[in-house]
């Protein structure tokens, strides 16, 4: 048989390849390298944004480490985290079997419950987030109308948590569609057959579904634990890290230390240490559920 | 060969922002010609402000044709943190309308903004004050020119006074005493905050000044206030709260959210009936009530009628950007911004009582120097006043101050306590910047 000979459309060069992802390259070496190595290199100096950084050693690390400001920020994005994702994943969860259970019209709830994440946390938002929770706004008048007391969402530590918790848990859409996908993959003859073994809806999901998603669903948890641990415009606009820094995560001490407090080079730091505590957290995701995971493959 | 190239990375990384940093001394010097080119101008303020700026840069560029303005403005709030990051980002607009406190932070040598002093040929200052330019000269050099000097006045909702039968407190103890009378009631005769303006520490500082004689702190950043002063002034704001003169700093929240008090709606219905504020920037309350409602009162004195201890500042400063590629331009707008008497009265008081003779009379001329900023004016300047020290003004000592004040509002710590770690911590960082 004769062998052909394929051309490549583009032209065959032995660097073609290389040339063809050079702007993704620059691009990557520009905007995520460089500040990269740059914002480890201002970690280690007593920038201020405006003069000239000199080089201190490891004085902004040791000033942390015994920094209270740094270990409530720590303590409180470590809560957050742990309070909205296992909430966000179990909600998206429920809308998107939810939506795969043949409803009519799927496209358009599918749209509506990804609208929230799409708005994010404006300034619209916040002025709605405010009508709702402030004393005597909507959300104390529905406790109000069920009999129960009002609750102080903005000025506990506990209630203000809880507000931001609800916006970024109102946002749960991109968790939704993960979730959709791969329900949408589960082959109905699974459902068939353990209908025929005489197993219920609720049995079927905890056995045929659950660790179908397995994979989806650690994917999911990877994501939205980066997402969490990142917060920043949620409780900047809404609780402004108060009341007593309830909600003063590690992004907004980043922030403050940045641009309010001049204090670069102490920010480049607190940047580096965060870097390495969101990576040490996704390794012990990845090694606490590594068995379970290769049970899925 | 790996551990060279890492070597060369780092060097790379620290020779880029070694650069960064040296291209901050390639000023444009003026050449003496106004040429066709596109100025930014950015400044912060409420919705009074707003109009009148746009309305004279409408002005500008009528008269101007050839140098247009491109505003860019908003609310006080994240202003610091937009403005800092461009100008280390080396983006800063042309013409900016400056914080004082921001000639500390942000150019501590006097080499943070253009040097004003070689403008001179389009920038005439021959109407100001030489105390009044001192507020804006960093290390011997003219950083910014102040637009107007203003201080923190006693504003009230004239309507809910009545409807109390209440009279504006002249002591500390008549407001006191409105707790009383008002508080109790419903209706706060007055409110402070511990957000970015914090004036319930403001007015603690004027408190304890007033009965010791001494500045919280110094011009030249020291710290003038004792632990005992500290405590005095905790106690002093824990009073007010107890004494239902103002909600506490968890009634705020709960009511208002994260919302300035012009915005939020107890003080749009009156049930909060009083505020402190610069005369500059009271415009953003008047608006918010019915014309009229709001009134100045007088400012705060002991038994003894002692009034000591209020203070001023240079409420607003324009600088130039020492990036500015147009420099001859940019002088000669803020020329126009500060002295031109039509602009002057375009402006009115949206910045306060103006500090240049040349729109001051301007305004005199035409009948428009009246209204609450002028009241205020008038008041802080029959008393003998304490000119703030731009290290008061720091973001840091403004979140130190109030951290304390929320602590003890919400009974974390005692006033000794609070006063302790805010004695230490303020202690601490104004050492660092004074460096």
């Amino acid at each position: 048989m004769k062998k052909r000979n394929y051309r490549n459309p583009v032209g065959v060069g032995k660097y073609t390849g290389l040339l063809l992802i050079t702007p993704f390259i620059i691009g990557f070496a520009v905007f995520t390298l460089y500040p990269f190595a740059a914002s480890f290199a201002l970690g280690l100096t007593d920038f201020d944004g405006i003069r000239q950084p000199r080089f201190i050693g490891t004085e902004n690390f040791t000033d942390m480490l015994s920094s209270s400001d740094f270990r409530n920020a720590a303590a409180v994005t470590l809560k957050y985290t742990f309070i909205l994702v296992p909430l966000k994943l179990a909600v998206s969860l429920l809308a998107a079997v939810l939506l795969n259970a043949g409803i009519r019209g799927i496209g358009v709830y599918r749209t509506i419950f990804y609208v929230p994440s799409i708005l994010g946390s404006n300034l619209a938002i916040v002025i709605m987030w405010q009508f709702l929770f402030t004393s005597g706004g909507l959300a104390d008048q529905l406790l109000g109308l069920a009999g129960l007391p009002s609750v102080s969402w903005y000025g506990t530590g506990s209630g203000a948590m809880l507000i931001i918790v609800l916006l970024r848990l109102w946002e749960f859409g991109s968790a939704m569609i993960l979730f959709l996908n791969a329900l949408r993959d589960i082959p109905g003859e699974y459902y068939d057959a353990a209908k025929v073994d005489g197993c219920g809806r609720i049995n079927s999901f905890f056995r045929i579904t659950l660790p179908l998603l397995g994979r989806v669903t650690f994917l999911n948890l990877v994501l939205q634990v980066i997402a969490a641990m990142q917060e920043f415009s949620a409780p900047y606009m809404i609780t402004g890290g108060g009341p007593m820094k309830g909600t003063y995560t590690i992004g907004m001490l980043i922030y403050d230390e940045m641009f309010r407090y001049h204090n670069a080079g102490y920010a480049n730091a607190v940047s580096w240490a965060f870097f390495m505590l969101v990576t040490g957290i996704v390794l012990v995701l990845f090694a606490v559920t590594r068995r379970r995971r290769e049970e899925f493959i | 060969m790996k551990k060279h190239m890492i070597y060369l990375a780092a060097l790379g990384c620290i020779t880029a922002l070694t650069a960064c940093a040296d291209s901050s001394q390639n000023v444009t010097l003026p050449d003496g010609k106004l040429d066709k080119c596109t100025l930014r101008f950015s400044w912060w303020g409420g919705d009074d402000r707003h109009e009148a700026t746009l309305a004279a840069i409408k002005l500008w560029e009528e008269q101007h044709p050839d140098i247009t303005i491109t505003p860019e403005y908003g609310g006080w709030d994240g202003w610091t943190e937009k403005v800092s990051s461009q100008i280390s980002g080396g983006t800063a607009p042309d013409v900016m309308q400056v914080n004082y406190d921001w000639l500390v932070s942000l150019s501590p040598d006097g080499n943070g903004f253009y040097d004003l002093g070689l403008l001179s040929d389009r920038l005439d200052l021959s109407g100001f004050d030489e105390e009044v330019l001192s507020f804006g000269r960093m290390n011997d050099k003219l950083n910014a020119v102040t637009v107007s000097v203003s201080g923190r006045g006693l504003f009230y909702n004239s309507e809910s006074y009545r409807k109390f039968g209440a009279s504006y407190p002249e002591t500390w103890d008549d407001l006191f005493a409105l707790g009383k009378t008002m508080g109790e009631k419903g209706c706060y005769p007055l409110d402070l905050d511990i957000q970015s303006g914090g004036t319930a520490w403001y007015l603690a500082v004027v408190y304890v000044q007033q009965h010791t004689g001494r500045e919280f702190v110094s011009m030249e950043g020291e710290l003038g206030f004792t632990e005992d002063d500290l405590k005095m002034a905790l106690d002093f704001y824990k009073k007010l709260e107890d004494s239902r003169v103002i909600r506490t700093v968890k009634e705020r929240i709960d009511e208002d959210g994260s919302a300035a008090l012009y915005q939020s709606p107890e003080f749009i219905s009156g049930n909060v009936a009083g505020a402190l504020e610069w005369g500059s920037s009271v415009g953003k309350y008047e608006m918010v009530l019915p014309a009229g409602v709001l009134e100045a009162g007088p400012l705060l004195s002991d038994a003894d009628g002692n009034t000591d201890g209020w203070m001023i500042k240079p409420s607003v400063l324009y600088a130039v950007s020492k990036e500015t590629k147009y420099p001859d331009e940019a002088a000669a707008f803020m020329d126009f911004m500060l002295s031109d008497p039509e602009c002057a009265k375009i402006l009115g008081t949206t910045r306060g009582i103006p500090v240049s003779r040349r729109a001051e009379e301007a305004l005199e001329a035409a009948g428009l120097l009246r209204g609450l900023a002028r009241d205020n004016d008038e008041m802080l300047s029959a008393l003998d006043v304490v000119t703030i020290s731009p290290y008061m003004e720091l973001p840091r000592i403004k979140e130190i101050c109030n951290s304390a004040i929320e602590k003890v509002s919400y009974g974390k710590a005692d006033s000794s306590q609070a006063a302790k770690e805010l004695y230490t911590s303020a202690e601490e960082y104004l050492r660092k910047v004074r460096k």
